[in-house]
């Protein structure tokens, strides 16, 4: 039990070692858009929300599982499971595993998009998850 | 003698081969619905069933018949090591079920279909971090892996034997002494595995 507890919390330890903010994530995507393009000129929630509830050619919109309203419990529209709120406001596990986050903007944007986002579509994106409470 | 030794006996009961083709079928479904969310209900239920699949084989492997059980085919690593290179210098040696080698892939490909199951399941769950969907894929990964050294040894021991191991699996008949014939083919269990998978879908597809 005491090396259960001790394996625990080393694995908790490594957990919060990788663990960033969704604001250093945004704080990322902005340098990276910034070395790719000098003439960038910022993020917009208008044009992430504009995005989030567009279909791109496929199937689905972010909507579809998100529903319209990222604070809510999303739906996901092929096994009908509950998916947690997906804007960090209403769900503090969101955008907060590099990794995980690389992830699913991969898989994610496979789905939706049929390619991978460039990063203006990311950094709209959490900018505008970010701007709803 | 000789002349005994090439009798076609049954050696291969219907749970088994039905077993086989079932995870056949659900692997290779597994791995064409991995790419989309698209065909996750599909995907998921997949994974269920290998997981029934796997829980029975080891059942099996400890109730069944004779050539089924893990008594009969699980052997040190020396006697897989014995058993490839018999293959590749000859006089290839013949084994009227697993050879020690499949054997070896059979207990791997059991473990693999038990665990890579269950780490999907965490991630359908979303009860970690991203580690649990890494572990799921890097286990689907090793698990194609042994299925393509599985298929790699059903060849090569085809044709060193000269006898189609793949159709052995399909029919339950192989070359081997009378003796070693198994006297019932449960023919009646393949048939309850194939109505509970059919249950198993029924009720995983519906949402």
């Amino acid at each position: 039990m005491k090396k259960l507890l001790i394996a625990l919390s080393l694995a908790g330890l490594c957990g919060l070692a990788v663990a960033e903010t969704p604001q250093q994530i945004l704080s990322g995507l902005q340098a990276e858009a910034k070395q790719a393009d000098p003439s960038f000129a910022g993020f917009s929630a208008d044009r992430g929300k504009e995005f989030y509830n567009t279909k791109h050619g496929k199937e689905w919109a972010c909507a579809s599982c998100h529903t319209t309203d990222p604070t809510k419990e999303g739906k996901h529209a092929a096994t009908g499971r509950a998916i947690k709120p997906i804007a960090p406001s209403a769900n503090a596990e969101r955008f907060t595993d590099p990794e995980k986050v690389a992830r699913l903007y991969k898989r994610m944007c496979g789905e939706v998009l049929g390619r991978e986002c460039t990063v203006q579509e990311k950094g709209d994106f959490l900018t505008y998850l970010l701007s709803v409470k | 003698m000789v002349q005994k030794m090439k009798d076609k006996i049954l050696v291969w009961d219907w749970p088994t081969r039905v077993f086989h083709w079932l995870l056949v079928a659900c692997f290779a479904g597994s791995w064409i619905t991995s790419g989309s969310d698209r065909y996750l209900l599909i995907h998921v239920s997949c994974g269920y069933t290998i997981f029934a699949l796997m829980v029975f084989r080891l059942l099996w492997g400890l109730a069944g018949s004779r050539h089924a059980r893990f008594a009969s085919f699980l052997r040190g690593p020396g006697a897989a090591v014995g058993y490839v290179r018999s293959l590749l210098r000859g006089p290839a040696a013949h084994f009227t079920g697993h050879n020690p080698a499949g054997g070896w892939a059979i207990a791997l490909m059991i473990v693999l279909g038990l665990i890579t199951p269950i780490f999907g399941w965490i991630t359908y769950n979303e009860w970690t971090g991203d580690w649990a969907a890494e572990t799921h894929e890097t286990l689907a990964w090793a698990f194609l892996i042994l299925v393509g050294l599985h298929l790699l040894g059903v060849i090569v021991g085809s044709v060193a034997h000269r006898e189609n191991l793949a159709a052995a699996m399909l029919s339950g008949f192989k070359r081997g002494d009378a003796t070693e014939a198994i006297p019932r083919a449960y023919g009646w269990l393949a048939l309850v595995m194939l109505i509970g998978v059919g249950l198993l879908w029924w009720w995983s597809m519906s949402v």
